[in-house]
């Protein structure tokens, strides 16, 4: 299959989608497709998450105690399950949080190290 | 909360939904939107299960991931089929021959009785240890007594063995009966399946005689005939009428054919028997009254048996020391079996060790040749869990498959071992396959499984290991090699003690049979030709005075008598015990006992044609008749403990027992060898002979041939029907033969511990020899060296066998330390065991070294013959 022309979509760096879900319920409930479409809006189309990686990912955070889901109707006048971040679930945010800007800027120290003789 | 299959299905639905709004809301036609949507979804299927698979409980992952290593392993198994063969043969023995031996325990030894409330039946002993006697029994004032007196038993039970000849059943023969009073069911809580059971109509002189059959004899002897119930058959000289069928119950305490009423049995209305406190042959069992503890039963039948004591100085002897014991009944039953069955699952035990740790061996050494792949599993990202998993599903395939035959094979072994413990527990007759040898069988493979997994070690996840996946040659990791000898040594020091064990029985059993008896064994035939009861007397005598003389015209006939007790056969029937007597001319010292002798009868010619010789005086003769002279013969034991200088011919003897009424002095004639019919290995014993004609009792015929004894058994049979056409003959065997009978529990023991300690030698041979040839091949390069360096390969062969009998030695060593240390911790406990004599000892280390040697032989021959050039190349 041919790639799609506008291909500079880049792909979720793996353990950060927990993060990424966590992040865009901080403003409040949101059905799944919500969040997807949150995540692409937020990163400028850059990120798409794969309905095959996002469902699961949410029954594992649920099953962690980190959401909540509960049934509304949706924009399309359909069930639809809304997650909710729970206050375990904002907790974990913080601790990802964390531990991606140490990450980040670690990896960032490494590529672009500072000028040598630096005191 | 895990959600239902609807909710996964109404999730995906609504994304589905708000998608295709968002296309149709950008103008895309619906059926278009909605085909975009699915496209764009991917793999619904795929999202659904994976969204399920999070609420999986993670057990149930394992599960299904060990399914996917098992069936690996099957694969990976079907290209090493010996190893996986061996392996499950090894299992199958240790494992059968647990399962078996554990159900055979579980029955005999664990399960309840049939008897309604079993666990409140006692049996009640009384023995007597001063005159030797373990179960001296009770006589029926005694009964009486305890009857009158207990409270805390609440009903009491009454059983007597006797053998009657049975008529109307077939072919005439004698039956071992029961003889019990109407009491007896009710005390034993037991139910009819036909007819009904004795019950008090049945009591006293004027009853008609009755008689329940058991359910062994019904099935085996009649077939389960239903329309048994109201026959009537002939009982001795008695006609009985059957009245009932008994539940399948535990035949105790002898293995009983039928069980009859008191009236059938002339002796038991004798007045010997009803009022003479000293003619004790009923054992006694006693149902707990209501609240009575087994402390409370102990205890007041123990100070009742002592006020009777008191009140009758003269039947309780004080020489004699009579006590009493109560026993729950069911460890009276299963007692006398306990040590067999415990050293049997000892045994089996120990050779499930034995093969569980030679198949840890053959994985181990798999293992190690399974290293690359270990190794190229972990640098693809197993985990160490994952890794043993991949082991224990392998494991688990072996041992499940050795679990399965083990269990084919325990079905026929529980026959074998149940036939093997019946010898010792009547119980164990009706031992069968049950479920607890499955469970037995499965738990024993999971523990084998488990230990097998974790056996090999894994390589270590950073630290390279010395054979990388780039290197082709074997290595041992360091501690393998160590291991696999570990394991060798404990197979060498297990069967160790199992081959002492085997030696000591084959030992003691060759010791028994070897024993001079003074009889002479192989020509002699013996055979059961009992009178009823009402028939001794002058009618006995000329019944077996026609036999005689006609058996005697028989061709190879030397000499034929009568007697009254086959050596060793008849030392548990109703002769067992001894009678007092008193001499002329000799005084006990005070205090002591009168002296105890047996009392037998023969015929003239007895001594000869059992081949005893006499060493003074005469034989008695057919003019020893009643009405002349009263003279017995005694045995050699007998003249010289009483009259040491020799003066025994011509004295006079005298029974002091009551049984015998007024004392008649019998003149001394004779002195013949000493031969002890009680026991196997003879003692010194003390037995007056009395001539059958003044005292004619007679039941045992002896027939001393020069030809074949068995050639007899027909001719003589007909000869004594055509006599008597009712009259039983039965058991027809020669001396040694009788012998071989009664040895055949310690020669069973012998057979089966002698096969366990076989299958454990032939394990440990296997063991060493593997591990020697593992090493061999592992060191191949070594040994090229060696030769390169000027070593011989006749050095490098001894250099393996040395080894080989190094892991001998040290397992020998090991197995009599441990052997010893468990013998003494055994002996506390177990007050007959003794520690074996150095033969056996000595004996099993000369046969474990030499098949270490043997099993070496081959390795060593191989380190031998190593190629320098290869060897050397071969890195």
């Amino acid at each position: 299959m041919a790639k799609p022309p506008d291909d500079r979509r880049l792909d979720l760096l793996q353990g950060t989608l927990d993060m990424l879900i966590l992040r865009t319920l901080q403003w409040g409930p949101r059905h799944g497709h919500g969040i997807g479409q949150t995540i692409r809006a937020q990163s400028d189309d850059l990120l798409r998450v794969e309905t095959g990686s996002l469902y699961p990912a949410l029954h594992r955070l649920e099953k962690r105690g980190w959401l909540r889901a509960e049934w509304g109707v949706s924009e399309a006048n359909q069930r639809a399950k809304y997650y909710r971040l729970t206050a375990a679930g904002k907790a974990q945010l913080l601790r990802e949080r964390d531990r991606w800007s140490l990450l980040v800027g670690a990896i960032g120290r490494v590529m672009n190290p500072a000028p040598a003789g630096k005191e | 909360m895990r959600p239902d299959l609807q909710a996964f299905d109404d999730e995906i639905r609504g994304h589905m939904a708000l998608v295709v709004k968002e296309r149709v809301e950008r103008g895309e036609d619906p059926e278009t939107a909605r085909l975009a949507a699915l496209r764009e979804f991917g793999n619904v299927l795929l999202t659904h299960e994976s969204m399920q698979a999070v609420w999986r409980p993670r057990w149930l992952e394992a599960v299904g991931a060990l399914w996917q290593d098992v069936r690996v392993a099957l694969r990976s198994l079907r290209h090493a089929k010996g190893l996986a063969v061996t392996v499950a043969a090894m299992l199958a023995l240790g494992i059968g021959a647990n399962a078996a031996v554990f159900s055979v325990v579980r029955q005999v030894l664990f399960l309840p009785l049939v008897n309604r409330d079993a666990d409140r039946l006692v049996y009640i002993r009384q023995s007597a240890p001063g005159i030797g006697a373990e179960n001296i029994t009770f006589s029926v004032p005694e009964i009486g007594d305890f009857r009158s007196r207990s409270t805390t038993v609440s009903a009491f039970g009454d059983f007597s063995t006797i053998d009657f000849p049975l008529v109307g059943f077939g072919e005439p023969r004698v039956v071992q009966a029961g003889v019990v009073s109407g009491s007896y069911f009710e005390v034993m809580g037991l139910r009819p399946v036909l007819g009904r059971l004795l019950d008090a109509r049945d009591d006293g002189p004027d009853a008609a005689g009755a008689l329940v059959l058991t359910h062994r004899f019904w099935s085996k002897a009649l077939d389960r005939d239903p329309t048994v119930v109201g026959k009537t058959v002939r009982l001795g000289a008695r006609d009985v009428t059957v009245i009932g069928v008994l539940e399948p119950s535990l035949p105790y305490p002898a293995d009983t054919e039928i069980i009859a009423n008191v009236v059938t049995s002339p002796h038991h209305l004798g007045a010997t028997m009803v009022t003479e406190r000293t003619h004790r042959m009923t054992e006694l069992f006693g149902r707990m009254a209501p609240g009575a503890t087994l402390e409370e039963v102990r205890g007041e039948l123990g100070a009742l048996h002592a006020a009777l004591a008191r009140e009758h100085p003269a039947a309780y002897s004080p020489g004699a020391q009579f006590q009493l014991s109560v026993t729950p009944l069911r460890d009276q039953i299963t007692a006398p079996a306990r040590p067999v069955l415990l050293l049997l699952l000892a045994a089996a035990a120990v050779v499930f060790a034995i093969a569980c740790s030679n198949v840890a061996n053959l994985i181990l050494a798999r293992s190690v040749r399974r290293e690359q792949e270990l190794v190229v599993r972990a640098a693809l990202g197993a985990g160490r869990g994952a890794l043993r998993r991949t082991l224990l599903a392998e494991s688990l395939v072996l041992c499940g498959a050795g679990a399965l035959l083990g269990v084919l094979l325990a079905r026929p072994l529980v026959s074998v071992v149940g036939r093997f413990a019946a010898r010792f527990s009547v119980r164990a007759l009706d031992v069968t396959v049950d479920p607890s040898l499955l469970w037995v069988g499965a738990g024993l493979a999971m523990a084998a499984a488990v230990v097998l997994a974790y056996v090999p070690r894994l390589p270590l996840p950073h630290a390279p290991t010395r054979s990388g996946p780039a290197t082709g040659g074997l290595r041992i990791t360091p501690g393998t090699g160590g291991r696999l000898r570990v394991f060798a040594v404990t197979q060498v020091a297990l069967s160790f003690v199992l081959l002492v064990g085997a030696g000591v029985l084959l030992t003691a059993l060759v010791a028994l049979q070897t024993t001079n008896t003074g009889y002479n064994l192989r020509q002699v035939l013996a055979l059961d030709v009992p009178l009823p009861m009402e028939d001794s007397g002058p009618k006995a005598v000329d019944f077996y005075q026609q036999a005689m003389q006609r058996i005697e015209r028989l061709p190879g006939v030397e000499r034929v008598a009568v007697g009254n007790f086959v050596p060793w056969r008849d030392a548990n029937g109703l002769l067992r015990g001894t009678t007092r007597f008193a001499a002329s001319g000799y005084t006990p010292a005070t205090g002591e006992e009168d002296p105890r002798a047996r009392l037998r009868i023969v015929t003239p010619g007895f001594f000869a044609a059992v081949g005893v010789p006499l060493t003074a005086g005469r034989d008695f003769t057919d003019d020893d008749r009643s009405g002349s002279d009263l003279v017995v013969v005694v045995s050699q034991s007998v003249a010289q403990r009483l009259f040491p200088n020799g003066a025994a011919l011509g004295r006079h003897m005298w029974w002091t027992d009551a049984y015998f009424g007024e004392p008649r002095p019998r003149r001394i004639v004779g002195v013949a060898a000493d031969v002890d019919d009680a026991n196997v290995v003879p003692g010194p014993s003390l037995t007056v002979y009395h001539p059958l004609r003044q005292m004619p009792y007679g039941g045992r015929l002896f027939v001393h041939t020069s030809g074949d004894p068995y050639a007899l058994v027909q001719p003589v049979t007909r000869i004594i029907r055509s006599i008597s056409a009712d009259q039983p003959v039965e058991r027809a065997a020669t001396l040694a033969d009788v012998r071989a009978q009664v040895l055949a529990p310690e020669r069973l023991n012998a057979f089966v511990l002698s096969a366990f300690a076989g299958v454990a030698l032939l394990i440990a041979v296997v063991g060493v020899a593997g591990v020697l040839a593992f090493s061999v091949s592992a060191r191949t390069r070594e040994f090229g060296v060696r030769l390169a360096c000027g070593s011989t390969p006749r050095q490098l062969l001894t250099h393996v066998l040395a080894e080989g009998a190094l892991i001998a030695a040290i397992g020998i060593v090991a197995g009599a330390a441990g052997g010893y240390a468990l013998g003494r911790v055994a002996a506390s406990s177990v007050e007959s065991l003794r520690l074996p004599g150095a033969s056996p000892v000595l004996g099993a280390a000369a046969v474990l070294m030499g098949a270490a040697v043997v099993a070496s032989l081959m390795p060593a021959a191989r380190a031998a013959r190593v190629d320098v050039v290869q060897a050397l190349r071969s890195e």
